[in-house]
C-alpha cells in the first residue's frame, strides 16, 4: 500500500499568519488568548480568546462581492488553503483542477446579528413588536440578497475550489475536532482509491462572535474563572476550568509519495493512521474514555505500529473536565509501553480550534520534525497527576518526534485520532 | 495507512423516510406513483406578502410520536428536523433489524443536516437587547431568559448525528456532512466509503431538512430561488419543464441502512439493493450559480460511474437532480448528454422533485430510497406538471404519468449550492 506524504501546508492562527510563525511564537511561549477585541464583551462571564488579527481581502484579490458574503471563517479558509497551495507546489506544477479533492472540517457558521437587524428595525411597530405585515411584504428585503449564502456552511469550502480551480471530490464535515480529522481521512481514502491524485484537507475553527461565546457559555465549556484577567484554557487541571475560544485555520497538501516524487514536491511528513469512534457519557454527553482509547487503538492499528512505536502524543486537552476521560486513555493506551510518553497540548496558547484543531496539531507536528523542539504546553501544572506521561511543560524539549499521535475530540461524543510519521 | 486490500460490497438493508407526500417509505412510493403532488399552501406561519407562499409540509399529525416520549432530555433539544430524523431512523431501523446487531461499535451514523435557523420571533426579541452598533444588553437579556441556549445549539449541526447515534445505539464512526442540497448525498457517499474501507460494518446514512421558518424560507426567497409564478401549489414544481421559473422548498427526512455485505448475509438481514458506485464535484464556478456546462455535474456522474466500475450503457435510469430552475435543467440535460451520448435520448429520466419539491439535505437520500423502491416493483416515478416539455430539454423525462419498466442500475443526481455534486450508483443486483 503506498504511503500518503504531506506536500504543502497552510496556517493562520492567533499566534501568526504562517506555520512558522505560529510554531516559533509557541517556542517562545506566547499565547494568543488575549481580551477579545471587535465586540462589546460587557456582561459575557467569559471575556477571552484567540482571535485572529483582521484579514483584509483586498490584499488576497478578493472580489468584494465575494467578501461580503466570507466572514472571518472564509477568509482564513482561503489564506491557508491558498498558501498550501502554493507550498506544495500547485500553482507552479499544475495538476488537473479534476483530479484535486477538497475535505473541509467547518466550525460553526453563526448568524450575523447585525445582517439581519435592518429587516427587524424596518417592520417594527410603535409597540416595539414586530408587524407581520410589514416584514413580509417589505421588511425581508432590507437583508442581502445573498446574505443566504453566508449561512451555508459549504460556502468557504465552494469559495476555495472556485478560486483555486479545484473540482476533484469533495465534503465538508462540521463542525468539532473530529470533523477536521475526517477530512483528512476522507482525503487519504479518496488518494488511495485513486479518486484524486492530490487533495487539500483541512479544518477551520468557530469565528469568535457573541453568539459562539453565548454557546460556549451556555453549554458550560467556557473557562469563566474571575481572577484570569487574560490566559487560559489550562489542559488537564485536576479541576477543570474550561476552555477557551480560539480562530484559526489549518490546510495541507496530501498525495501519494509517488505523485510527490513525480512532481518534485518536498515531503513534509505521512499520515499514517486514523481512528474514530463515538460514544458519551449520558448525563455530561463528554467521549468516555473507552471512545477516546478506542479511537487511538485503531488509529494504531490503521499506521501498522504499537504504542511503543509513538513518541509523542498531542493531546487534545481542552481545559474541559472531558480531559479526565483523555487522561484514563492515554494512560490505558501507555500502560505496556514501557516508558512514560511525551505530551503535548496547543490549547493552552491557541485556544480551541474546533474542527481547526487536529489540522493545525499536524501542522506544527511538521515543524516539530524539521527543527527538532517541541514547544512547551502553556498553563499546566506537571505535579497534578501521577500520570504514565511526561507532560512537556515550563521549557521546549530538544526533541525530534518520528511517531505523533493526535487526538480530538467533540462535546458530543465523536473521538479521532491521527497518526503522523516522519517520512523516511 | 488504510491498509486494505479489497473494497467491500455494501448492500442496503433498510430505509425509512417522511415527506410532505407520506409518514413512511411506503405512503411516499405510492403518492409518487400516482403522480400526486405533496405541495400545499404554507400553514407552518403567515407567508402573506411573500412572493412565494407555497412549500411541501409535512403534516403535523405525523410527526406526534416522534421516538422522544423515553429521552424527555433529549427532546429538549429537538428541532423540527432531528424529530423528523428520528421518525425516518427508527423505519429505517425496525426494517433493517438493526437492534439485533450486537456489536454497536462498529455501527457508525452520517448524517447531511444543518443546524435550525433561527425563528422570526427569536430575532425580534434579540433585537431588544441591541444597540445596532455591536453593543448586547447582557444583563437585561439574562434577566430575561438567559442566553436562550437551547436554540443556539440547534444550530449545531452535529446535534442530529449526535443524538441519532444515542437513540439508536451505534457507537461507530459518527460523520455530519453540511454541503448545502447535496449534504445527504453526500453524507451517504461517505458512509458507502467508511464500510468499503472497513471503519464500520453498518452505517445509518441520511438526511433531514426542515427550514419552513424565517431564516430558511427568506433565506430561498432572497437568492430568488423559489417559483413565484405558479397556477396551483400542485402545479408549481415543474423541472425541464418551460413554465418552470424557481424551485419549491420542503421538509423531510429519509435514513438509509448500508451494510457490509458478508455482514448483511451472517444475520440474515433483509437485502433491498446495493450502492455500487459514488461520485463527487465541484463546479468551481461561480458562488451563486451552478456551471452552464454542467462540467461539475459531468464529472461527478463520471467518477460514479467509474467508481462502480459501469459503463454509462449500463444505466437504465437516472434520478435527476431536476430543481425546476432554468440554469439546472438545462445544465443538467447537458450533462447527461455529455455523459451518456447517444444513449441520453432513450434513457428514463425523472424528478421526484417535480412532487416532493427541494427537501435540501435530504432530498438525496429520499430520491436514493425511492429510486430503489421502483425498481422492486419495475415502475419509474413520473416527472410531474409536464406540459409545455422545454425544447432544451429534449430527453425523456417520464412524463406526467409511472411507467412500467423492469430496471436495476440506476445512478441518482444532487448538486448543491456553491457547486458541490454528488452522484450514487445504485442498483437492485441480488
Amino acid at each position: 500500500m503506498e504511503s500518503i506524504v504531506i506536500t504543502g501546508m497552510g496556517t493562520v492562527t492567533s499566534l501568526g499568519a504562517t506555520a512558522g510563525d505560529t510554531y516559533r511564537a509557541l517556542l517562545k511561549g506566547c499565547s494568543g488568548v488575549r481580551l477579545i477585541s471587535g465586540f462589546d464583551t460587557e456582561g459575557f462571564d467569559c471575556r477571552i480568546g484567540a482571535q485572529m488579527p483582521p484579514i483584509d481581502p483586498s490584499n488576497m484579490g478578493i472580489h468584494p462581492r465575494d467578501a461580503r458574503i466570507m466572514g472571518m471563517q472564509g477568509l482564513m479558509l482561503m489564506k491557508a488553503a491558498r498558501d498550501a497551495f502554493s507550498a506544495g507546489g500547485l500553482d507552479k506544477r499544475p495538476v488537473d483542477g479534476d483530479l484535486i479533492g477538497l475535505f473541509m472540517g467547518m466550525g460553526i457558521v453563526d448568524y450575523e446579528f447585525k445582517d439581519l437587524l435592518p429587516a427587524v428595525q424596518y417592520s417594527l411597530n410603535s409597540g416595539g413588536a414586530i408587524n407581520d405585515d410589514d416584514f413580509f411584504s417589505r421588511g425581508y428585503r432590507e437583508i442581502y440578497p445573498l446574505w443566504p449564502l453566508s449561512m451555508l456552511n459549504n460556502m468557504a469550502l465552494c469559495q476555495v475550489a472556485i478560486h483555486l480551480g479545484i473540482k476533484g471530490e469533495n465534503a465538508v464535515f462540521a463542525p468539532h475536532g473530529d470533523a477536521g480529522a475526517w477530512a483528512v481521512a476522507e482525503g487519504v481514502s479518496a488518494i488511495l482509491e485513486g479518486k484524486a491524485n492530490v487533495v487539500l484537507a483541512g479544518g477551520v475553527s468557530e469565528k469568535i462572535s457573541p453568539l459562539s461565546l453565548a454557546r460556549g457559555l451556555s453549554a458550560d465549556i467556557l473557562n469563566t474563572d474571575p481572577s484570569l484577567n487574560r490566559n487560559v484554557c489550562p489542559p488537564f487541571k485536576a479541576e477543570a476550568k474550561g476552555t477557551i475560544l480560539g480562530e484559526g485555520c489549518g490546510v495541507m497538501v496530501l498525495e501519494s509519495r509517488s505523485s510527490a516524487e513525480k512532481r518534485g514536491a518536498p515531503f513534509l511528513a505521512e499520515v499514517s493512521g486514523f481512528g474514530s469512534a463515538f460514544e458519551r457519557e449520558e448525563e455530561t454527553m463528554r467521549p468516555t474514555a473507552r471512545a477516546v482509547q478506542r479511537a487511538m487503538d485503531e488509529a494504531m492499528v490503521d499506521a501498522g505500529i504499537d504504542p511503543a512505536g509513538v513518541d509523542l502524543v498531542i493531546a487534545h486537552g481542552d481545559g474541559t473536565a472531558g480531559d479526565k476521560n483523555e487522561i484514563d486513555a492515554i494512560a490505558g493506551f501507555f500502560a505496556d509501553a514501557g516508558r512514560p510518553i511525551d505530551l503535548y497540548v496547543s490549547k493552552g496558547a491557541l485556544g480551541n480550534l474546533f474542527a481547526a484543531s487536529p489540522v493545525v496539531d499536524a501542522i506544527l507536528t511538521i515543524c516539530m520534525m524539521e527543527n527538532g523542539m517541541v514547544p512547551a504546553a502553556l498553563y499546566v501544572d506537571p505535579v497534578e497527576h501521577h500520570t504514565p506521561f511526561n507532560l512537556i511543560c515550563g521549557k521546549a524539549l530538544r526533541k525530534r518526534p518520528k511517531c505523533v499521535m493526535i487526538n480530538s475530540r467533540s462535546h458530543e461524543g465523536h473521538c479521532v485520532s491521527l497518526v503522523i510519521t516522519a517520512c523516511r | 495507512m488504510g491498509k486494505r486490500v479489497f473494497k467491500r460490497r455494501v448492500v442496503i438493508t433498510g430505509y425509512g423516510m417522511i415527506t410532505p407526500s407520506g409518514r413512511n417509505v411506503a405512503d411516499t412510493f405510492k403518492s409518487c406513483s400516482m403522480g400526486k403532488s405533496g405541495i400545499d399552501d404554507i400553514t407552518a406561519f403567515d407567508a402573506t406578502g411573500l412572493p412565494c407562499r407555497i412549500a411541501g409540509q409535512v403534516n403535523d399529525e405525523w410527526i406526534r410520536d416522534d421516538g422522544f416520549s423515553n429521552h424527555k432530555r433529549l427532546l429538549k433539544f429537538s428541532s423540527r428536523g432531528l424529530r423528523l430524523m428520528s421518525i425516518a431512523a427508527r423505519e429505517a431501523a425496525s426494517r433493517a433489524e438493526l437492534p439485533k446487531v450486537s456489536d454497536r461499535q462498529r455501527i457508525g451514523v452520517s448524517i447531511g443536516s444543518f443546524g435550525e435557523d433561527p425563528p422570526l420571533e427569536e430575532i425580534v426579541w434579540l433585537h431588544r437587547f441591541y444597540d445596532g452598533e455591536g453593543h448586547w444588553d447582557l444583563e437585561s437579556l439574562t434577566r430575561e431568559g438567559g442566553y436562550n441556549f437551547l436554540r443556539f445549539y440547534r444550530r449545531k449541526p452535529d446535534m442530529i448525528s449526535a443524538i441519532i447515534a444515542r437513540l439508536f445505539d451505534c457507537r461507530g464512526s459518527n460523520l455530519s456532512s453540511t454541503s448545502a442540497c447535496a449534504a445527504g448525498a453526500q453524507a451517504v457517499g461517505e458512509a458507502f466509503r467508511m464500510i468499503q474501507d472497513g471503519h464500520c460494518d453498518v452505517m445509518m446514512a441520511g438526511g433531514c431538512e426542515s427550514t419552513l421558518n424565517l431564516a430558511g424560507f427568506l433565506g430561498f426567497v432572497l437568492l430568488g430561488a423559489l417559483a413565484t409564478r405558479y397556477e396551483t401549489p400542485q402545479t408549481a414544481s415543474r423541472p425541464f419543464d418551460r413554465k418552470r421559473n424557481g424551485f419549491v422548498l420542503s421538509e423531510g427526512a429519509a435514513v438509509l441502512i448500508l451494510e457490509d455485505f458478508d455482514h448483511a448475509r451472517n444475520r440474515g438481514a433483509p437485502i433491498e439493493g446495493e450502492i455500487l458506485g459514488y461520485g463527487s464535484s465541484s463546479d468551481a464556478y461561480r458562488i451563486t450559480d451552478s456551471d452552464p456546462r454542467g462540467e461539475g455535474a459531468i464529472l461527478g456522474m463520471r467518477k460514479a460511474l467509474a467508481d462502480a466500475g459501469l459503463t454509462p450503457e449500463k444505466i437504465q435510469y437516472i434520478n435527476a437532480h431536476g430543481t425546476s430552475t432554468l440554469k439546472n435543467d438545462i445544465s443538467e440535460t447537458r450533462a447527461i448528454k455529455a455523459v451518456f451520448g447517444p444513449n441520453a435520448k432513450k434513457m428514463a429520466i425523472s424528478s421526484n422533485k417535480s412532487m416532493l419539491g427541494h427537501c435540501i439535505a435530504a432530498a438525496g437520500p429520499i430520491e436514493l430510497i425511492l429510486t430503489l423502491m421502483g425498481m422492486h416493483c419495475s415502475l419509474v416515478l413520473p416527472t410531474i406538471n409536464q406540459t409545455h416539455p422545454d425544447p432544451k430539454c429534449d430527453l425523456w423525462f417520464v412524463p406526467n404519468q409511472a411507467v412500467h419498466k423492469a430496471h436495476s442500475v440506476a445512478i441518482c443526481n444532487s448538486f448543491g449550492f456553491g457547486g458541490q455534486n454528488g452522484c450514487l450508483c445504485i442498483g437492485n443486483t441480488f
